[in-house]
């Protein structure tokens, strides 16, 4: 179990130098994203805001750059003892998968799958637990998302590929 | 006034309305009392639901989670010492000593005394103070509101100061996220990398659904946060004659709710500050000051009350300037935008009727709240005993297909699903996530005086100066960057010459 993150961890450097430094990419390539050609000056125009906001990102994070290239053998790595998060890392590969599965078998089909699976893998065992609570669940997401609030969800393919 | 106060009584006691406050409460409760999760989670998993829904009715459901889960956070601090909602670790100083005494009763009762008067309390200071800054800011021009907005965010990033750097990095990219999809005034598109999805934006819902409910949802499949599942709860309801007992503390209440208020009010400060300052002022002014942290209903009762006085306060600068204080109120600001309505002083002009809904909601979901955990206290504290994982699976699938059914969009999920990457790094490390959201509510906001005030002064930037109250808010902006760090430097050095 993690405990309290440590301030003084290097951790906290490279990952705000991982996002001023991709702020500076965006800031470089931003004249090729946002189309300046129109008739308004700089001050009205589209790149003012972005730019700025950008700029602050960038600025922030040069302290952070410069502690990170000065870090001796003495700086610290530890975060706060959660070690790699192995839970985290597969319940969202079971999302993407969840997500990735509505098109192809339905709402309904891959919420029971990704809900078994999900309290499967997090350790409820019993299986009044992971298919009641998912055959339940997913009962209630369909009255609520299909049968109440009429949302579209498009037609699975599987379903349409069986019946031809 | 009586006119568009009688018509504001109507649309609160219709039944979409009475359904939604209650029901928002009831959701706000149980978040509430579920340390890890919190009423932010709550409001975030709702929010996809309130598009259906009348503007009034979609604000009373979120608001009731807001109070509600204030409500709630004080019963796991009491019965086992781990708060539910942060601002209620303050009440647990006193609960918990009160709770192994056997008096769990007493403790609960002045909790749910000192949270309901902080609600009241504080909802009729809104209702006072709320005209009167809308007065002020009604002379405001562009210059005036984007200096505004520029006080309100740096408030926020300086109340994170011992994070300064990520806390700027995070308000950059929320601004940044922000102006991501086609810029209204030039109709060009904006960092969309080619993709015709992006060109929609980034919207407020997935981002805040993905920051808080899904980068949640991944620590609590991670962690096991509750310490304890045992409780010593005698009574399935509180006890009326504890009740009254608190009530003799009357004074606390009205000084912690009208701290919590205006602690409430200021951008960036926080429930638990209002708490702990609400705590403190009642242990100094107390009959009795060597009780507290002893087990004394009073630090309870003052803790609570100025923790529940937060929302109301909060509200004050949102309705009345569209400036909001927290990540909780930004996302109320997002629900206002985007049902068309833009807080600012002429909204109190323009929708009296709204505004008016606003409050009396207020004053219902209190009440519902205090009736709710006063009856259901057993069954509301039982809450704590679900499964995380259970909790983690259950919000993940609520939260994607919510999402989904707001726009019909996989591609919203998409972005929620990496919004909760980043949530819950940013978790992990413990960074001030607020100033993300905060940045991308205020990111619109800000560029559109911005643009308007230098169109206004054909680009000179010195307009900001040139204004009077535009000019005070700059200073004002300047003077809360400098002195806290001034403060620290010189405790810095004096610390280091100490040691």
């Amino acid at each position: 179990m993690a405990g309290k993150a440590n301030p003084k961890s290097r951790v906290h450097d490279l990952f705000t130098a991982f996002l001023g430094l991709s702020a500076a990419g965006v800031l470089v390539s931003s004249p090729w994203q946002v189309d300046t050609s129109g008739p308004y000056p700089f001050y009205k125009g589209a790149l003012i805001f972005p730019l700025l906001a950008l700029g602050l990102m960038v600025l922030a994070s040069v302290p952070s750059i410069i502690r990170l290239f000065r870090s001796s053998g003495e700086a610290s790595w530890y975060l706060d003892g959660g070690g790699i998060p192995v839970k985290p890392i597969g319940v969202l590969t079971l999302v993407l998968a969840f997500l990735a599965g509505i098109p192809f078998v339905g709402l309904e089909l891959s919420s029971f799958l990704f809900l078994a699976a999900t309290l499967f893998y997090l350790g409820h065992r019993s299986a009044k637990v992971y298919l009641g609570m998912s055959l339940l669940l997913t009962a209630l997401l369909y009255l609520v998302f299909k049968y109440f609030l009429d949302v579209y969800f498009p037609t699975p393919w599987l379903f349409q590929l069986l019946g031809g | 006034m009586a006119e568009h106060l009688y018509q504001a009584l109507l649309a609160t006691i219709t039944y979409a309305n009475i359904i939604a406050l209650l029901f928002g409460s009831l959701v706000g409760i149980v978040v509430g009392i579920l340390p890890g999760l919190g009423p932010m989670v709550g409001m975030v998993v709702l929010l996809p639901f309130t598009f259906a829904l009348d503007p009034g009715v979609a604000l009373s459901l979120l608001l009731g989670v807001f109070c509600g889960g204030y409500f709630g956070g004080a019963i796991p601090a009491i019965l086992m010492r781990t708060p539910g909602v942060p601002s209620s670790l303050i009440t647990s100083f006193d609960g918990f000593p009160l709770t192994q005494k056997g008096e769990a009763q007493t403790a609960l009762s002045a909790a749910l005394v000192g949270s309901f008067s902080g609600g009241i309390i504080s909802v009729f200071i809104l209702m006072f103070l709320a005209p009167i800054l809308a007065h002020v800011a009604a002379s405001f021009g562009p210059p005036e509101y984007f200096a505004a907005g520029l006080f309100g965010v740096t408030l926020v990033v300086m109340a994170y100061r011992d994070r300064l750097a990520q806390g700027l990095v995070l308000l950059g990219l929320g601004l940044w996220i922000s102006t991501v999809g086609i810029d209204g005034p030039t109709l060009v598109p904006r960092f969309c990398f080619g993709t015709l999805a992006m060109q929609n934006g980034l919207h407020l819902v997935p981002v805040c659904l993905g920051l808080f409910g899904i980068g949640q949802t991944l620590i609590l499949a991670e962690r096991r946060i509750l310490q304890t599942e045992s409780m010593s709860l005698t009574r399935k309801t509180l006890d009326f004659s504890k009740i009254m007992g608190a009530l003799r503390y009357w004074k606390s209440l009205v000084m912690s709710g009208v701290i919590g208020t205006f602690v409430g009010l200021l951008p960036g400060t926080g429930s638990i500050l209002a708490s702990f300052l609400s705590y403190e002022t009642v242990k100094r002014t107390s009959k009795d000051p060597e009780a507290f942290g002893k087990g004394t209903p009073e630090g309870c009762l003052a803790s609570e009350a100025g923790n529940n006085a937060v929302p109301a306060g909060a509200m004050i600068p949102l309705l009345t300037l569209g400036i909001p204080g927290d990540a909780l109120s930004a996302v109320l600001l997002g629900v206002f935008t985007i049902n068309g309505i833009y807080p600012g002083p002429l909204l109190l002009v323009k929708e009296p009727v709204l505004i008016n809904t606003l409050y009396l909601s207020m004053l219902f979901i209190n009440v519902a709240a205090f009736l709710m955990l006063a009856i259901w206290l057993r069954p509301f504290a039982m809450v704590v005993r679900v499964s995380n994982t259970l909790l983690a699976a259950v919000i993940m699938v609520l939260s994607l297909v919510g999402i989904y059914a707001v726009n019909t969009r996989l591609f919203d999920a998409g972005v929620a699903i990496v919004m909760g990457v980043l949530g819950y790094i940013l978790l992990r490390l413990e960074w001030p996530v607020v100033n993300l959201v905060m940045g991308v509510v205020l990111g619109e906001i800000l560029e559109e005086r911005l643009r308007e005030s230098l169109s206004i002064s054909e680009g000179n930037p010195l307009i900001f100066l040139q204004r009077p109250i535009s000019l005070c808010l700059f200073i004002a902006t300047a003077l809360i960057v400098v002195i806290p760090l001034i403060l620290d430097w010189r405790r810095h050095r004096r610390s280091n010459a100490a040691g």
